[in-house]
């Protein structure tokens, strides 16, 4: 048993941390050195291309024994067939990563009705649970 | 008094522009809050700031005083920027929080 | 050199005709006639134009004795200038309707209705005041953060008379020299005069009616704008 469970292995989908492809996802081809990889997301528009470690983070999800430079045909029909970036969208991560992406493109009315949409919530909630809490202290 | 409505981004007086035995203290270095490159300090050039600093004599009823200046250029890559202030800032405002306004809006 | 002629002058800066000279051929003398209202000089009699050559009006204008008084000091004219302040351009994200937020000033953190731009560049704005107790109002645009939302006021009539003139501050009595002007009696609140009262229900009753088609927008002007922490505007969407 090894304390790590992402590797930098071919098949491992990883997400660009940098430049302008920046978080997207895409599948490690090759290996080039102890600090490159080439990776390439067909169905996510990152096209083959030599990536540095540091620019890519390795994510939970690999695709199982895919064979070395695989084409990108080939590797197309991999990732549909495997369910990659179903899976990755399903990650509590990726999720974060669009909630995040959304906040940030609001207008300054969007963020408005945010605020008052969560205060209304929050009244709902809040009066339910003292309700609740009545309830139960009765 | 705080201001109900901060119009204003935070930002620290970090030190004049300066080499290893210089310093000019006509440009004034300001780190802004959430500023952390170059490219960022696009939105600010040209915002004029605030010094806001109390005094111990009351002038015109209140002990409040400030020295205006205006953000020049950035200063580096890391997001610092120059800012040339009326009057110098003292150096003992060093590290003293400023105001960085949002005018001259341009948004 | 080509010999250049000047109307009315022998060179640049010497006249042809002296003081008087010119005093009677513009016929002054009637207007001044005119003005007393006492005698009604029909002279009709025409001067005739002289037909003297150059060269003896030269000769006349350096023998022509200086007058007696002058002014103690030269008053230097005030250089003319012939540049006109065309009105500042507005920005591409301002348009008549544009929600915009106010940065400074009274109002510092509203959100009004821009309405249009006056003649000498300020933005005619109005929160409505009902909505959020700004008045029709000028800013200067530097002041203010165009929101990308806004309102349809394209059929709203924003009266002609809102001009930079409407606008200008009222003159006030001067009370001046008596007790009153030291002592003042500051206790005395200016009241809006109430043509302009009117003015702004007018173009107001008007914009609730278009906010009323959004639920939220009436709440969201009444709202003033601020940062809160780790919101830094340069990252933004307004």
């Amino acid at each position: 048993m090894t304390a790590f469970k992402r590797f930098v292995e071919v098949g491992r989908v990883v997400l660009l941390s940098n430049g302008r492809k920046a978080g997207r996802i895409a599948v490690i081809v090759d290996i080039v050195d102890h600090h490159r990889v080439i990776v390439e997301g067909p169905t996510t528009g990152v096209h083959r291309h030599v990536a540095s470690l540091s620019q890519v983070t390795l994510t939970d999800i690999s695709i199982k024994d895919l064979p070395r430079t695989i084409g990108t045909a080939a590797l197309k029909k991999a990732i549909v067939k495997s369910g990659v970036v179903e899976s990755w969208k399903k990650t509590s991560w990726a999720k974060k990563l669009e909630v995040r992406r959304i906040r940030a493109n609001l207008t300054d009315y969007d963020r408005f009705k945010v605020m008052r949409l969560k205060k209304q919530k929050r009244f709902i909630v809040d009066r339910q649970l003292a309700a609740v809490r009545k309830t139960q202290s009765a | 008094m705080v201001q109900p409505v901060r119009l204003y981004s935070k930002g620290r007086f970090l030190g004049f522009q300066r080499s290893k035995r210089n310093q000019v203290t006509s440009a004034s270095l300001i780190q802004i809050e959430g500023v952390n490159s170059k490219k960022d300090t696009d939105y600010y050039l040209g915002k004029r700031i605030a010094y806001v600093y109390k005094g111990k004599r009351e002038i015109n009823g209140s002990k409040f005083r400030v020295i205006w200046g205006r953000v020049t250029r950035p200063h580096g890559n890391s997001g610092v920027v120059r800012a040339r202030f009326r009057k110098n800032l003292p150096p003992r405002a060093m590290g003293a929080s400023v105001r960085v306004m949002m005018y001259p809006s341009r948004i | 050199m080509s010999k250049v002629t000047y109307k009315g002058s022998l060179v640049p800066g010497v006249s042809r005709y002296s003081r008087s000279q010119r005093f009677s051929k513009r016929g002054l003398y009637l207007i001044k006639s005119k003005v007393a209202g006492v005698k009604k000089v029909s002279q009709s009699k025409e001067k005739k134009p002289s037909t003297k050559s150059a060269v003896s009006d030269l000769e006349r204008a350096l023998n022509r004795k200086p007058s007696t008084l002058y002014p103690a000091e030269s008053i230097p004219k005030p250089k003319q200038t012939r540049k006109v302040h065309s009105t500042a351009t507005l920005r591409s994200s301002i348009k008549p309707g544009t929600i915009l937020i106010l940065l400074a000033g009274r109002f510092r953190g509203k959100r009004v209705v821009f309405l249009k731009q006056l003649a000498s560049g300020l933005l005619l704005v109005t929160g409505p005041y009902k909505v959020n107790g700004v008045p029709l109002r000028r800013v200067n645009q530097a002041y203010v953060i165009a929101t990308s939302t806004s309102i349809d006021i394209s059929d709203v009539k924003v009266g002609k008379k809102f001009d930079d003139s409407y606008f200008k501050r009222e003159q006030e009595e001067k009370l001046k020299g008596t007790e009153e002007e030291f002592f003042g009696n500051d206790a005395k609140k200016k009241e809006t005069p109430s043509h302009k009262v009117a003015d702004q229900k007018v173009v107001d009753s008007q914009i609730i009616a278009k906010i009323k088609s959004d639920p939220m927008l009436k709440s969201y002007l009444n709202a003033s704008f601020s940062l809160t922490k780790g919101q830094a505007p340069h990252l933004m969407k307004f």
